[in-house]
């Protein structure tokens, strides 16, 4: 056994020193000979015939030397070398195939190694911090099923108290704020996070020091702030005397007190925030933990579950304004630990549970390369045809069939390899756009595109598949027995390529093609419908912003505010009204509150309704017809009578065939009477079905919070925007104001994923196309001149030239008919899971189809018309002298 | 080549060149050539640059050592002798090789006696 193991380290070594080896053994054989031609001359033999003898008695030195490394080293890698040496001269010689084929593996790997990178920076990659393994998110449940992802107060002081299966536990409150410094004004995203979040994190800050526990404790001086490393490099320019300086933050002093590292974004790479404050609300965070080492999340879950309920417990009273169901379910909420070593799942849930997003660009990525893989095999198929005499002559001088497949598949794999070479490149690139495809301006995401051994490992692994899966079958059918034609020297033998086999995988290019093409063109249609879909309401010069009132002004005041802003507003020129909201059009849909209402029985039915604040003249602004009623105008306002507005839908749900206007339904608060119906309009995204929703007048719920400001005016341009901007600052000079958007660029946002999708899918159906019209020319093109003799013989018997071009064209059309036939039920089957990705069309959408089918007859047809062009213009002669 | 050899030939040749360096002490590749073709009269030896291959595989499993020297005409060669390794491996093999043959030789008496 050790001898085995001796002799195979003994090969390893003698691999690396093959050189001295060979000197060794031919001073020893040189030596051995002088003693053998010693040993004839003393038997007599002269002098040349000893020499003779001697070295028929010694034997080959160069078969000798063979077997020798085949003894001494490793044979396996040997030959490798040798494969690898002889397959880079066989792409050298073939520059124009070798890139071809490159370039067609770049793309194909680099597509999807770019989809990986992505999947692996945002699902997969831990995140940088101390032991993510060890890292929970708590989860509340209730017995309907219902996840939240935020704890109560006093639900996370009482978690805070355990000590058991925890060593920290931190929460975290995303909102933002109105940061002021040097002069300009500007509102930032801020985390609020206890004391505890950066220490339990086990992350130091670059500058400064991190928010520690003392800045979270009652009466603590909670105005101290550290910035994002990003933020700092924005506002600061990167200064580091910027720590210690003291900034505004919603109008309060506040001190700098460090800077985070550039790449730390927390536990979401969803959300990375401009800075983190010390916790100040105080009604529900996002909580996390961290567990113990040793302690597994079931045992975790056990030991805080008395916690938890005790802290649940004494919320009972604060319920009683729930409607009795909700209360039960509260308080049967039962306490979930998620494991969060990849990040808090936001971006998971967003595009991978909840969304079919990645999934849809991975199965076109991986369509793409399905298809240059098929073109690959066609290509190869060709070129081993065209080398069937260098095979044949290589198997009829004893080269082993095992051997001549082993080299061509490592030229195969040799060429896969430069293939996922080129596809890195293609991947470095491809990822940062796919992201910023993905994200586009709706989110804030910090991911970190460093390339690691993962996304290596992929690309190698999906290098190799391919080389494999496109090589193996051309491979072995060179080596089938081929020698016996080719000795023979018909043309037959010469460079038959099996026809009826490439034009199947031809019309397989076809059907992928087919595939990625209707899906294009779904996705193109279904973004035209999106972009052009009724919203309820009229689109086209409606500027919204949000308003922040100085945060001086008491309740009184910001009444008077408003109404001065507003009437202000009416009267510039340009606009043609205004209109406030609590929710902008298109912003988060509203918010939810329960209703009860009244039915015929006399019982109450209470529901989830989504309400919105407006103020006077709202609906008018934005173009929500009024159908029945009255709009709220200047007497809503204070204590007056308190009224409602409600939309067509809620009417429908709650007042089926009557008129609701002067009924009533109640909330958790007071009895609301309706006093006016209006349109359907689309509140939170284009895809929504109308909801019921009802509307409350701003002016009697006034708040001390931002508002939304809807402006009407005459156009969109910039002049007109900016002279809305310069009066609100006129009004007040304390005033924040919010990115100013028309609803028309917030639609757009809203539709950047079909947008996505649209561009994706197109830009793959292209290639497709291309890499498909490339493959069909080719071996049409290939067909004509092997056909070249009996094309001219056609032609001097009589054939004309529309009959040749017939005779070629048949070919591609048979093609395409297979192709398409395959392809369609494919294609529509496919789309059949892009359903939910649609909009106003189904999967089988005729226009869709008939599109796709003709981009790829017409594409195909012309790949084929080129060739049997050709063929038509041969002339007889020529072409019969050429056998 | 030399692997695709029948193995008990290539055991029989291994076995042969450790006993030749167990008994004649230290030689080298043309001395143990020839001693094997003097016993088995030619039959074992291809040529007697085979004999290499079976050295070098003897060497890397550590039966036997090598050293630079001088040859009987005053040339540089390599001299082998056998290691402990190699003597317990050869009295192994003996043993085995011993029994194997009674054994086969008592088969085939007992066929011819038949």
């Amino acid at each position: 056994m050790l001898s085995a193991l001796y002799r195979i380290m003994a090969r390893i070594r003698a691999a690396f020193r093959s050189r001295a080896l060979d000197a060794e053994l031919a001073a020893e054989l040189e030596s051995h000979l002088s003693l053998l031609v010693e040993e004839e001359l003393r038997r007599g033999a002269p002098p040349e015939e000893a020499e003779r003898r001697a070295r028929i008695k010694l034997g080959g030195a160069a078969q000798l030397r063979e077997a020798h490394h085949e003894v001494r080293g490793l044979p396996f890698l040997d030959s490798l070398c040798q494969d690898l040496r002889y397959a880079g001269r066989g792409l050298r010689r073939n520059p124009a195939f070798s890139a071809f084929a490159i370039l067609i593996l770049g793309l194909g790997i680099g597509a999807n190694t770019a989809m990986f990178s992505v999947m692996n920076v945002m699902l997969l990659r831990a995140l940088p911090v101390k032991n993510p393994q060890e890292l929970v998110e708590f989860i509340r449940w209730d017995p309907r099923g219902t996840m939240m992802g935020n704890l109560p107060d006093a639900v996370f002081r009482h978690l805070r108290q355990d000590t058991t299966a925890l060593s920290g536990i931190f929460a975290i409150m995303p909102d933002s704020r109105v940061f002021r410094a040097g002069g300009s004004t500007e509102r930032a995203t801020v985390h609020e996070v206890s004391g505890g979040f950066f220490s339990i994190l086990g992350v130091n800050a670059l500058f400064g020091r991190t928010i520690a526990a003392s800045d979270d404790l009652p009466g603590a001086d909670h105005q101290v702030t550290v910035l994002s490393y990003p933020f700092w490099s924005r506002r600061f320019g990167r200064d580091p005397s910027a720590v210690g300086s003291t900034v505004q933050v919603n109008g309060r002093a506040c001190i700098i007190i460090g800077v985070m590292p550039d790449g730390f974004f927390g536990v979401d790479r969803g959300e990375l925030p401009d800075l983190w404050v010390p916790l100040g609300s105080d009604t529900a965070y996002w909580a996390f933990g961290r567990l113990k080492p040793g302690v597994s999340i079931p045992q975790a879950q056990a030991q805080l579950a008395p916690l938890f309920h005790r802290a649940i417990e004494s919320l009972r009273d604060e319920m009683h304004s729930f409607a009795a169901p909700d209360r039960e379910a509260f308080l049967a909420e039962k306490l979930l630990l998620l494991r969060v070593t990849t990040g808090a799942p936001g971006l998971r849930w967003r595009y991978w549970e909840n969304s079919n997003t990645l999934k849809v660009l991975l199965g076109m990525t991986g369509l793409v390369l399905l298809i240059a893989c098929v073109n690959l095999t066609n290509l190869l198929m060709a070129r081993s045809a065209a080398r069937t005499q260098e095979i044949g002559i290589r198997m009829a001088v004893g080269g082993g069939r095992r051997r001549i497949l082993r080299q061509l598949l490592t030229e195969n794999l040799l060429l896969a390899l430069l293939g996922g070479a080129a596809g890195l490149l293609v991947a470095v690139g491809g990822h940062r756009l796919l992201v910023t495809f993905l994200t586009g301006n709706l989110y804030r995401v910090s991911l970190d595109f460093r390339l690691d051994g993962r996304v290596l490992g992929f690309s190698l692994a999906l290098s190799l598949l391919t080389g494999l899966v496109s090589g193996l079958f051309p491979a072995l059918r060179s080596v089938r027995k081929r020698f016996l034609p080719v000795m023979q020297g018909t043309s037959q033998g010469r460079g038959a390529m099996r026809l009826p086999f490439a034009r199947k995988l031809l019309a397989a290019q076809v059907a992928l093609s087919m595939v990625l093409l209707l899906g294009a063109g779904l996705f193109v249609r279904s973004l035209r419908n999106l972009s052009a879909a009724d919203l309820g309401l009229e689109r086209q010069n409606l500027v919204m912003m949000s308003v922040d009132p100085s945060l001086s002004k008491t309740i009184r005041d910001r009444k008077v505010f408003w109404t001065q802003l507003t009437d202000r507003l009416a009267t510039l020129a340009g606009v043609r009204s205004v209109g406030l909201a609590g929710d902008a059009v298109f912003g988060n849909g509203g918010w939810n509150s329960t209703i009860w209402t009244r039915q015929p029985d006399g019982s109450e039915q209470h529901a989830q309704i989504a309400f919105n604040v407006v103020g006077p003249g709202f609906f008018e602004t934005v173009g929500i017809p009024l159908l029945n009623g009255r709009e709220f105008g200047e007497q809503d306002q204070g204590k007056s009578a308190p009224v409602t507005v409600v939309n067509r839908a809620f009417a429908l749900r709650f007042f089926p065939g009557q008129n609701p206007v002067g009924r009533t339904f109640r909330t958790s608060e007071t009895r609301l009477e309706i006093v006016g119906i209006i349109g359907d309009a689309k509140y939170g995204d284009v895809r929504e079905e109308p909801r019921p929703m009802f509307y409350l007048p701003l002016f009697q719920h006034l708040e001390e919070r931002p508002y939304q400001l809807h402006v009407r005016t005459t156009s969109e341009s910039a002049a007109a925007i900016a002279a809305i901007r310069h009066e609100i600052e006129a009004v007040d000079q304390d005033i924040s104001i919010g990115r100013v958007r028309t609803v028309n660029q917030v639609v757009h946002d809203l539709l950047q994923h079909d947008r996505m999708f649209a561009i994706l899918a197109g830009a793959f159906g292209l290639l497709a196309l291309l890499l498909t019209s490339i493959g069909i020319y080719g071996v049409v093109a290939y067909n004509v001149a092997r056909r070249a003799a009996e094309i001219g013989l056609r032609m001097a018997l009589g054939a004309q030239r529309s009959d040749v071009i017939w005779m070629v064209m048949r070919e591609t059309l048979l093609v395409l008919a297979a192709g398409v036939a395959l392809g369609l039920p494919a294609a529509v089957a496919a789309a059949h899971l892009l359903r939910s990705l649609l909009f106003g069309l189904g999967p089988s959408d005729p226009a869709s189809i008939v599109w796709a089918v003709a981009t790829l007859a017409v594409a195909s047809a012309f790949a084929g018309f080129l060739p049997a062009r050709r063929a038509a213009l041969l002339s007889p002669s020529d072409a019969l002298r050429q056998e | 080549m030399g692997e695709n050899k029948s193995e008990i030939l290539q055991g029989t040749l291994d076995l042969m060149v450790l006993r030749t360096l167990d008994i004649m002490g230290p030689m080298h590749g043309y001395g143990i050539a020839r001693r094997i073709e003097q016993v088995s009269e030619d039959s074992l030896l291809v040529n007697q640059g085979t004999i290499y291959l079976c050295l070098v595989r003897l060497l890397q499993k550590r039966w036997i050592k090598a050293e630079w020297g001088t040859s009987e005409n005053n040339r540089k060669a390599r001299f082998y002798s056998i290691s402990k390794a190699g003597r317990e491996q050869l009295a192994a093999e003996t043993e085995n090789w011993l029994r194997v043959s009674g054994t086969i030789g008592r088969l085939l008496e007992w066929k011819e006696a038949r």
